[in-house]
């Protein structure tokens, strides 16, 4: 029961995150304004257009968390670095799995705290995010009338599931450009859609250990 | 080195999930289609054969399995099915008619062999529809072993092999009709041959291109008792090609019930029913 709500809040906790941030963008955001054009332009002219460039805030590099034996992928930074959209490309060579295996996936990760540890060390105690994946190379996801109509209910392809873990964050020398850098070390465990359903119905049998798995990372933001 | 020794709630989920068997290598899953195992849930027929090998059964001794099958996603119900076996008094081994997982994934049939290894005795499985799912095929290979064998248990030659053709599109090579007859035709010292598949010959999901003449291997087999099939999730006894051959259909795990099969003579058979 216990362990239901905790995957009810992990799957709940990605809502809040899509709120925009309160406070603005900063510089530590990954959204870059440009505001020179206020200097320009008198108070009577017509208000600027903000033009806003989506930029990769950092580079991921992961194994693990059914996302791939090794991933590779980048992200966006949003709400003073508590919310991250990542997207990884990964690998699982065919002796692991029977067939090589490209797993691209999503992931949105939004971590509420960040705690100081001295001058360039700061902890997130705690990551929750959603993660949705699309495995490709695999030796029979079914073929076009292969089977009848719902003969298996499942995607072979598709999965998804909550992650929940923490991250330690080394401060790098800023950028030229005054940007904070740093390179932070991650770890998530996770579950997917159908070894979560196997679990709910068999509790007994099963324990949340049985159905976690780790991912082991670093992310450099730049 | 990393945070989580900070959070006592993932610290200990974290030490939980290695305290439960699994590796750090495996916890971190590459994908659920990731088939690495650790060693003892590797190769596991062979394994539980070499467990029967190390109680024979004398010649002449009656012949005593419980045969059940689809264990699927029915991991409480295998808990009980366990705890049923166990009570029942001279059983040799258990025989699974596949569909071991759902989803085609090594864990999943890791998850079952968590339960079945509690058994007394070995069991052994074949593969099911369900098990080819994805890479399931490769997954059943590494944690059981091989989709077509034999082998002998005191009188008796079981001949297992894959009939799930829908899951190699029906491209006419599934199941194996050479390979059986070979099979068949050497009764490697046994007096009678059972055969055991998944998917039973009469069913839509065979290759209909293959029925008569896979029938027809079992037809022409006198010392046959019978097929023994999974799949319908239902007990059934019957000659559905009205030529001889008896097929027996095992109950899912989810039904509750197992067959204790005792086999002795020619082909002689009882079949008795146990609810758990």
């Amino acid at each position: 029961m216990a362990a239901s709500l905790l995957l009810a809040a992990l799957l709940s906790a990605a809502a809040p995150s899509a709120a925009p941030w309160p406070n603005g963008p900063d510089p530590s955001d990954s959204v870059r304004v440009a505001t020179e054009t206020l200097a320009t332009t008198g108070p009577a002219a017509p208000a600027p257009a903000r033009t806003m460039r989506y930029q990769p805030r950092h580079l991921l590099l992961q194994t693990g968390g059914g996302l791939g034996m090794l991933s590779v992928g980048g992200g966006l930074s949003f709400a003073h670095r508590h919310l991250d959209v990542d997207g990884l490309l990964g690998y699982v060579p065919a002796e692991h799995a029977g067939t090589a295996l490209t797993i691209a996936s999503v992931k949105l990760k939004y971590a509420p705290w960040e705690l100081p540890l001295g001058s360039k060390l700061a902890l997130q105690p705690l990551a929750v995010g959603v993660y949705g994946s699309y495995t490709f190379g695999l030796r029979n996801p079914g073929k076009p009338d292969q089977y009848p109509n719902d003969y298996y209910w499942f995607s072979r392809t598709m999965r998804y599931g909550p992650v929940l873990g923490s991250s330690l964050s080394y401060a790098l020398p800023a950028a030229a450009s005054g940007r904070a850098r740093r390179l932070t070390t991650y770890y998530e465990l996770a579950t997917n859609d159908l070894y979560a359903i196997s679990y709910y119905q068999n509790h007994r049998a099963l324990s949340l250990p049985d159905i976690a798995t780790l991912a082991l990372g670093l992310k450099l933001e730049f | 080195m990393f945070s989580f020794s900070s959070s006592p709630l993932l610290r200990s989920a974290l030490i939980g999930a290695l305290a439960a068997g699994l590796s750090a290598c495996e916890l971190v899953e590459y994908s659920p289609n990731d088939h690495r195992a650790p060693a003892d849930q590797k190769d596991l027929t062979a394994k539980n054969l070499a467990r029967l090998a190390a109680t024979p059964l004398p010649p002449g001794d009656s012949l005593r399995f419980v045969f059940t099958g689809d264990s699927q996603r029915f991991y409480d119900q295998g808990e009980d099915l366990v705890r049923s076996v166990n009570q029942q008094p001279g059983i040799q081994f258990m025989l699974v008619s596949g569909d071991i997982s759902d989803f085609g994934l090594g864990r999943e049939m890791q998850w079952v062999d968590n339960e079945l290894r509690r058994l007394k005795v070995p069991y052994l499985t074949v593969i099911g529809n369900h098990d080819q799912v994805a890479n399931g095929r490769e997954a059943y290979q590494e944690i059981f072993g091989p989709l077509n064998y034999s082998f002998v248990f005191g009188d008796t030659k079981f001949v297992l092999v894959d009939t799930n053709s829908r899951e190699y599109n029906f491209n006419g090579r599934v199941p194996d009709v050479p390979w059986l007859r070979g099979q068949l035709a050497d009764p490697n010292g046994a007096r009678r041959t059972v055969v055991v598949s998944h998917v039973p010959p009469q069913d839509n999901d065979f290759d209909p291109t293959l029925r008569a003449d896979y029938a027809a291997a079992l037809r022409e087999t006198p010392n046959l008792v019978f097929e023994m099939n999974g799949h319908r999730h239902d007990y059934s006894v019957g000659q559905p090609f009205d030529d001889g051959v008896t097929y027996v259909n095992s109950y899912s795990f989810e039904k509750r019930n197992y067959l204790v099969v005792t086999v002795w003579g020619d082909k002689q058979f009882r079949l008795k029913q146990i609810s758990f």
